[in-house]
């Protein structure tokens, strides 16, 4: 196997009292779309925000192609290829589609900081090239006048995949994707992370089962802020295990 | 969304081209230097004299370093007064003990108030609204207690009188910035017998700050200051650090606020230790709410509105009423002050004045 893209060792978090993750290892490989699924309180959130630097861990180690991210800020991360997208759409909501995501291509040009008191950004054509990309990866192009806060739930949620895209991450990280979005969204937003899979690593964390179980290649199963079980999406349907804690006494065809 | 999206335009942006952009800044050049030259003499009409009109411009430069946060970066700092008092105590040691030249006075006192500002900015660009503005009012209260205690070099209580009269050296030729303008006799504004040098230095450097500020703002740092106040989360997280963005606009508003102070002290021949209160911090608020807020002049009208009525009305103890009550009736009936949204709408020849939005 190639070297992975994104692994954890021993990764934990600790509230207190409270281990919220302990002893995750984990690990994506290039070019492949992992689910992290689990029941509700399974530590997955808390596992996303260790991964994209908003919390930190207290034990373990995060790589990232090889080498240790664990203490690197947010945006160091973006810098390095880890861009992620928000369960609520967070976006610059008094802003157009385009500039939404030319300010995220131009920190591509900037670095975490970059002394630019002079030198205005229109002269920089990679930059809306960057955007215009983004905004097409999305589906977004038809609107990238409209300001940002008028969109629909749905279009919200996909320009924030957007902000992220504009940064070319190597590893795209999504919070429930569709999480709110109807069937018509789902779809289209599913076919969008298709499309994406082409070009990056793209890791998922999401409650919709139909949507995960028909896109994934590996999915991992977080319970009690613990890996579970690993596998395809077909070994994870078989999972005994994973049945028993994750689907809580239901059967099989009424949630998966 | 459906029926918007069927009808919008292109996707390529239409942007302003360079040529469009410098005729926009010459524009914007004309409409402020016709100001500043025609202000003193408006200024007379109404009781103002030029002495005051030259502290006016000066005294601006610091609100607009000031509505460099508060406006651009949506962060409030009530600790300007630290960096307006430094600059000026600075600037009336270097002229009473080093040298009369005001230029080697102000870039001491920017230099010095840049160092302080950066800092006391590396401390509090750590933390988030009230208390981002509480650690700002607690490090402003430390230098005017320092420099309170510091009798032998600052005068303490006395604040730092006579400072000796400055002058401008530009190579050989020396300037005494008190010597009065040649007389123009302008029928019913009188001959404006009393204006001096200062006026006309003052002006040229509220220029130049209006200038750099406009520059600054429509810069590609300024335009990411703009997206860290509408949304510093995102902004972390598309690549951007919030904190150094956040540093250097303190550290450039801190200098602007040095030189401010530094040309009053000059001007005025004294610095006195109110110049560091908590008072003139919020000063610095209230001109830069009233003139508007992320606009380029209007730190300087609200400025010039608050010291001129204050001028005029010191004599009577309502003052500080009266100014609360012309602070309040503007946050309430002009949103955005005078220079604002709400008032361009209502009065569309304002609209020419240089207002600026983050990246424009």
């Amino acid at each position: 196997m190639a070297e992975p893209i994104l692994q954890t060792k021993g990764l934990g978090k600790r509230f207190g009292n409270f281990n919220a993750n302990s002893d995750i290892d984990f690990s994506v490989q290039p070019g492949e779309l992992r689910a992290v699924i689990g029941p509700n309180g399974a530590g997955k959130t808390t596992f996303f925000n260790m991964l994209g630097g908003t919390t930190r861990a207290t034990s373990g180690e995060i790589f990232f192609k090889g080498k240790a991210i664990t203490g690197a800020s947010g945006p160091h991360r973006v810098h390095l290829g880890i861009a992620k997208a928000f369960q609520t759409a967070n976006i610059y909501n008094d802003d157009t589609c385009f500039q939404n995501v030319r300010l995220a291509a131009l920190a591509r040009t900037q670095g975490t900081f970059a002394p630019q008191f002079f030198a205005r950004s229109s002269r920089l054509a990679k930059v809306d090239d960057l955007a215009e990309e983004a905004l097409e990866a999305v589906d977004l192009l038809g609107v990238s006048h409209i300001r940002a806060g008028d969109l629909s739930h749905g279009d919200k949620k996909r320009l924030d995949i957007a902000l992220a895209l504009a940064t070319q991450p190597a590893i795209l990280l999504l919070d429930e994707p569709v999480a709110g979005m109807s069937v018509e969204e789902t779809t289209k937003t599913e076919h969008t992370i298709k499309k994406l899979t082409a070009r990056m690593t793209v890791l998922i964390i999401e409650h919709d089962m139909d949507m995960i179980m028909g896109i994934s290649d590996q999915i991992t199963v977080l319970h009690g802020g613990k890996v579970l079980a690993n596998g395809t999406p077909a070994e994870i349907r078989a999972n005994a295990k994973v049945q028993e804690a994750y689907l809580g006494g239901h059967s099989e065809d009424e949630v998966l | 969304m459906q029926t918007k999206r069927s009808i919008i335009a292109p996707a390529k942006f239409v942007r302003p081209t360079t040529a469009a952009r410098t005729a926009h800044t010459a524009r914007f050049i004309a409409i402020a230097l016709a100001a500043l030259i025609v202000f003193p003499f408006l200024f007379k009409l109404i009781g103002g004299y030029s002495d005051l009109a030259a502290q006016i411009l000066l005294t601006g430069v610091a609100a607009a370093g000031f509505n460099l946060l508060l406006g651009y970066t949506g962060i409030l700092s009530y600790g300007q007064a630290a960096f307006y008092g430094g600059g000026g105590y600075i600037a009336a040691i270097v002229l009473a003990r080093l040298t009369p030249n005001i230029w080697e006075a102000a870039i001491l006192a920017v230099l010095g108030m840049a160092l302080l500002s950066f800092i006391i900015g590396s401390l509090v660009v750590r933390l988030y609204g009230i208390y981002f503005a509480l650690l700002t009012v607690a490090s402003g209260q430390m230098v005017f207690f320092i420099v309170e205690q510091w009798r032998d070099v600052t005068g303490g209580d006395d604040g730092f009188q006579s400072i000796p009269t400055p002058f401008l050296a530009f190579g050989p030729a020396h300037i005494d910035l008190t010597t009065k303008l040649p007389s123009l006799p302008l029928g019913p504004l009188g001959d404006l017998s009393d204006v001096n040098y200062w006026y006309p230095l003052a002006a040229l450097v509220a220029l130049g700050v209006m200038l750099l500020v406009r520059t600054l703002v429509a810069s590609q740092y300024g335009e990411v200051l703009g997206a860290i106040r509408e949304n510093e989360d995102r902004s972390t997280f598309v690549g951007y650090d919030p904190r150094t963005y956040k540093l250097a606009a303190f550290t450039i508003a801190g200098a602007l606020a040095g030189l401010s102070g530094a040309l009053r002290a000059a001007h005025d021949g004294s610095v006195a230790l109110g110049t560091l209160s908590i008072e003139q911090s919020g000063q610095f608020v209230i001109y830069t709410v009233i003139g508007g807020v992320q606009t380029i002049l209007g730190p300087f009208i609200g400025t010039g509105l608050i010291m001129y009525l204050e001028s005029v009305l010191s004599g009577n103890g309502y003052w500080r009423l009266i100014e609360g009550v012309i602070f309040v009736v503007v946050i309430v009936a002009l949103p955005g002050g005078i220079l604002g949204k709400s008032t361009r709408a209502r009065f569309g020849f304002l609209r020419a004045l240089g207002v600026k939005k983050n990246g424009a």
